[in-house]
């Protein structure tokens, strides 16, 4: 059992006096897909870029064994060649090139005098993407004109042209649809029965139940379990990977559910690019004092653009009528919405959430700088002091808060922009996906806040795509389809199964309502 | 261990890699010379020819940080220069109605470039290549293509007068002492709050630093005159702009607008109000580079300003501005003015040829953010 195709071996990696990781062993058998599990931090990009090339050898100490002798790679080229080939987790596609071109880039067929053979790529690329039961696709057309699911694959396609032994596959799913992730485990699936090894990383512990046979879980750099499968399950996955027992996912506190305090009618968003087509189609909804509203749906069901539009921050046109406290309010901007009493959390952290060079105190205090200022001038001390409250409050790991935030975990950054948009203290708080990409340990802490912003009489709209999430924290769910709204259910009893069947239902006439 | 530290000390205390390239070059050209650089009378000259570029560079650093570029500066420098030199030559205004408003205008003239930009959404390396255009066109129109002079003695006295000896010593003695009271301030606030404080040593080295400086400064301006009229101006400008860069609202928001405007403007920031202030900075700073041009001068030329954009902007990088915008200060870039202006005093003292020149200071434009990047300081540019 031990003939290993990959085998990484005590691997020790410093960062100026820090160890990111202290003697880590991994191994991949053919045809075997190894989960990674850990929480943001524990080490496991840094892991997989010793593995890919990414710290060249010698930047490492430890050794890394292909089919039982060593690899010494110096580059990602290196590495490739001897077929590890990472996917990360945000694609590294180029949208205007065609989906041939992409899946050969760096590695194009030639002809004499370095001219593109366009004819042998299409056709290997249709070969490929055959492989993996992708049908429908031109092969020459930009790869723009496919969804994230398909980008995903067009990706799998890329590394199995370099002849790809070990995949790594960084948090795959993060963007794709549950049809999507389906559709890709049961490629990875195939892909195993044909002797492809797999490194699985990921979050979401349902998936690496599915598709992984062996679970390995590091913790703080150090290799904690090597399991197979079978021996464990998500919820002993979890405490191994924060090293304490989490009882509840969701730590509910109830919470007194009062009036009506935000009403949005006939939200209507247009697309930025095709200005016929419809992304948000008339929606309208309350919300209570002290309620959690979830927004469920697939990914592009136009959620985040009806909660964009809400804030005045959708790019395209755009209708709303917004009332809060029973009032009609003006909102075109961000700027207005915070003032009127709404906040929004965004999606994308890194580019809609962070200012990545400025301090953590400065993130945060960002929205309300005005609050400290008088004349223009910032009163530091009174910034600080609330910086250092909050800090402490929400528990924001940093050193300092002067420390630049993007030095900061995916956790403790979300911690500050969820704080950011606290300060102004709304009366409607817009979280959209508020734990992606988060570990569990912060999740747990912002699940918290919530129930807490819940009990003061904060109204709660969350998107997200975990279901999970949607089902335990919220009170009442609406589920969006193509931009419509496709089911309000209150959430106690409601499964999984009727979300998606609502989500899904393209038959339903108007909204459907829980029995 | 112990080049990492100094490594960490210079990426910490940029201004002092700065300041010490700034001696290398003085030394030797000081060497080079046969001891004719480092002398009142030069330094004196060269303070003066930096001022300007310096002041361009005091509203480039803002505009570049915000994470835009303005290309037209130089030429609205010649236009702005020009409205001077005729309102008060040929239109016979007074020296100070006239200067006021020449700043005025050069405000609005900042405001329209910022308003083209955020408003009608053209980007502002454009909106800069065609202002550079039409702002020169606008001169050469205006002033007929001929230098217009002579510029009234009052105007000129700004340009080439000096601050009076004893002014300046007590100007130098009131900065040193607020210094003092600001570090003070500063380490009892930190120290209250329980915050991370620089050590001790640094601050009082700082601080002796800095008023070793001063008083090396006024002295030896003193030995020529005193203290340049338009140097004088540089410094409260600098004075100005680092307080807003660093204590206001507005120099926060421009840091974030040029860190994340996305992120920026969903924190509820009129991220095109920035904007615009700050190209209308741009633009009064333009005025100010323009009427000290004159008033050096003594003439409105139809050329000046052309290429300033150029230095102002190498000056910017050369002071760790970065190139994507958020990260950059202001005594930075008036310290890559210094570099720049040294370089130029330098190699006209020891007669090198104009090509040469050029070449030079290209060659170093580069090698220094090449350093930077080295440095690990500047990562994001």
């Amino acid at each position: 059992m031990s003939n290993y195709l990959f085998e990484m071996r005590r691997i020790v990696k410093e960062f100026s006096g820090v160890r990111a990781l202290d003697g880590i062993d991994l191994a991949v058998r053919p045809g075997e897909c190894v989960g990674l599990c850990g929480e943001n931090g524990a080490g496991k990009s840094t892991l997989m870029k010793v593995l890919s090339g990414v710290y060249p050898y010698g930047t490492w100490e430890g050794e890394i064994l292909v089919e039982g002798k060593p690899l010494k790679a110096y580059s990602v080229r290196d590495s490739e060649d001897a077929g590890v080939v990472i996917i990360h987790q945000e694609l590294m596609l180029v949208p205007q090139l065609s989906v041939a071109e992409n899946i050969f880039l760096g590695n194009e067929i030639r002809r004499f005098g370095g001219l593109m053979d366009y004819d042998a790529m299409y056709a290997k690329a249709e070969a490929l993407l055959a492989r993996l039961k992708l049908k429908d696709v031109n092969v020459a057309a930009p790869v723009m004109n496919y969804g994230g699911g398909y980008q995903q694959l067009f990706e799998i396609a890329k590394a199995l042209a370099k002849n790809a032994r070990l995949l790594i596959l960084d948090e795959p799913s993060s963007s794709l649809t549950s049809a999507e992730t389906d559709t890709l485990l049961s490629i990875i699936e195939d892909l195993k029965r044909e002797g492809v090894a797999c490194v699985y990383i990921s979050h979401k512990l349902d998936e690496v139940a599915r598709v992984c046979d062996t679970v390995t879980v590091i913790r703080d750099g150090r290799h904690i379990l090597t399991r197979p499968m079978s021996e464990m399950t998500t919820q002993s996955i979890i405490t191994a990977m924060v090293g304490r027992d989490i009882e509840n996912l969701f730590p509910k506190v109830e919470h007194e559910i009062g009036d009506v305090v935000f009403e949005a009618r006939h939200v209507t968003c247009w697309d930025l690019a095709n200005p016929n087509r419809k992304r948000v189609d008339d929606i309208s909804f309350q919300v209570r004092r002290g309620e959690i509203l979830g927004i469920a749906g697939l990914v592009g069901a136009g959620r985040t653009e009806l909660v964009s539009a809400i804030f005045g921050a959708y790019a395209g046109r755009y209708e709303a009528e917004l009332l809060l406290e029973g009032t009609p309010i003006k909102v075109r901007t961000p700027e207005q919405a915070i003032k009127a009493g709404l906040s929004l959390v965004p999606e994308d952290r890194k580019r809609q959430g962070i200012v990545p060079l400025l301090g953590v105190g400065d993130n945060i205090t960002l929205a309300t700088l005005s609050h400290y200022a008088h004349a223009g001038q910032i009163d530091r001390q009174a910034e600080l002091q609330t910086v250092e409250t909050e800090i402490r409050r929400l528990r924001v790991k940093t050193a300092s808060p002067e420390l630049a935030i993007v030095g900061l975990s995916g956790g403790n950054q979300q911690k500050a922009v969820l704080t950011k948009m606290l300060l102004p203290e709304p009366k409607v708080l817009i979280l959209d996906e508020p734990t992606r990409g988060v570990d569990v340990g912060s999740k747990y802490d912002i699940y918290k806040l919530m129930f807490e912003l819940a009990a003061k009489g904060v109204a709660i709209i969350m998107v997200s795509s975990e279901m999970p999430e949607v089902l335990g924290v919220s009170d009442r769910v609406l589920v969006v389809g193509e931009g419509r709204l496709r089911g309000d259910f209150p959430s106690l009893g409601l499964t999984q199964e009727q979300v998606l069947a609502a989500a899904i239902s393209h038959a339903a006439e108007g909204p459907a309502h829980a029995a | 261990m112990q080049a990492q530290k100094v490594q960490q000390l210079f990426v910490r205390y940029k201004i002092l890699a700065l300041l010490i390239a700034v001696a290398i070059i003085w030394v030797f050209f000081h060497v080079k010379t046969d001891a004719a650089f480092i002398t009142p009378g030069n330094l004196s000259n060269l303070f003066r020819q930096m001022a300007i570029t310096g002041m361009l560079a005091c509203g480039m650093v803002f505009v570049i940080i915000a994470g835009e570029i303005d290309l037209s500066i130089g030429s609205l420098l010649g236009l702005l220069g020009g409205v001077v030199a005729i309102l008060t030559v040929n239109e016979g205004w007074g020296t100070w109605p006239a200067i006021g408003a020449v700043l005025v205008l050069g405000l609005l003239l900042g405001a329209f470039n910022g308003f083209v930009v955020t408003k009608m959404r053209v980007p502002s390396f454009i909106v800069g290549l065609g202002g550079m255009l039409a702002f020169r066109g606008i001169v050469l129109y205006i002033t007929g293509s001929s230098t217009i002079a002579p510029a009234p003695d009052d105007l000129v006295a700004l340009g080439q007068g000096f601050v009076p000896v004893e002014l300046s010593r007590w100007i130098g003695g009131i900065i040193f002492v607020a210094m003092v009271a600001i570090t003070v301030r500063r380490r009892m606030r930190r120290s209250k709050l329980g915050l991370q404080q620089a050590a001790l040593w640094i601050d009082i080295a700082r601080l002796v630093a800095i008023g070793v400086f001063i008083a090396g400064f006024i002295r030896m301006l003193n030995d020529a005159n005193g203290i340049p009229i338009p140097v004088m101006i540089l410094l409260g400008l600098l004075a100005v702009f680092t307080y807003v860069s660093t204590q206001t609202v507005f120099g926060r928001h421009i840091y974030a607008v040029g860190g994340n405007m996305e992120a920026t403007r969903l924190s509820g920031v009129n991220v095109a109000r920035v904007k615009l202030v700050v190209f209308a900075l741009m633009g009064l700073m333009c005025a100010f580079a323009g009427i000290i041009t004159v008033a050096r001068t003594g003439s409105g030329s139809p050329s000046a300003g052309t290429g300033g954009e150029l230095d102002a902007i190498s000056a910017c990088f050369i002071g760790g501005t970065s190139m994507r915008g958020g990260s950059g200060t202001v005594y930075g870039a008036l310290i890559g003015a210094l570099v720049m202006a040294s370089l130029d005093s330098g190699m006209q003292l020891m007669d090198v040829d104009n090509s040469w020149q050029m070449i030079i200071k290209g060659v170093i434009l580069v090698l220094a953010v090449w350093v930077d990047v080295l440095s690990g300081s500047n990562r994001n540019a």
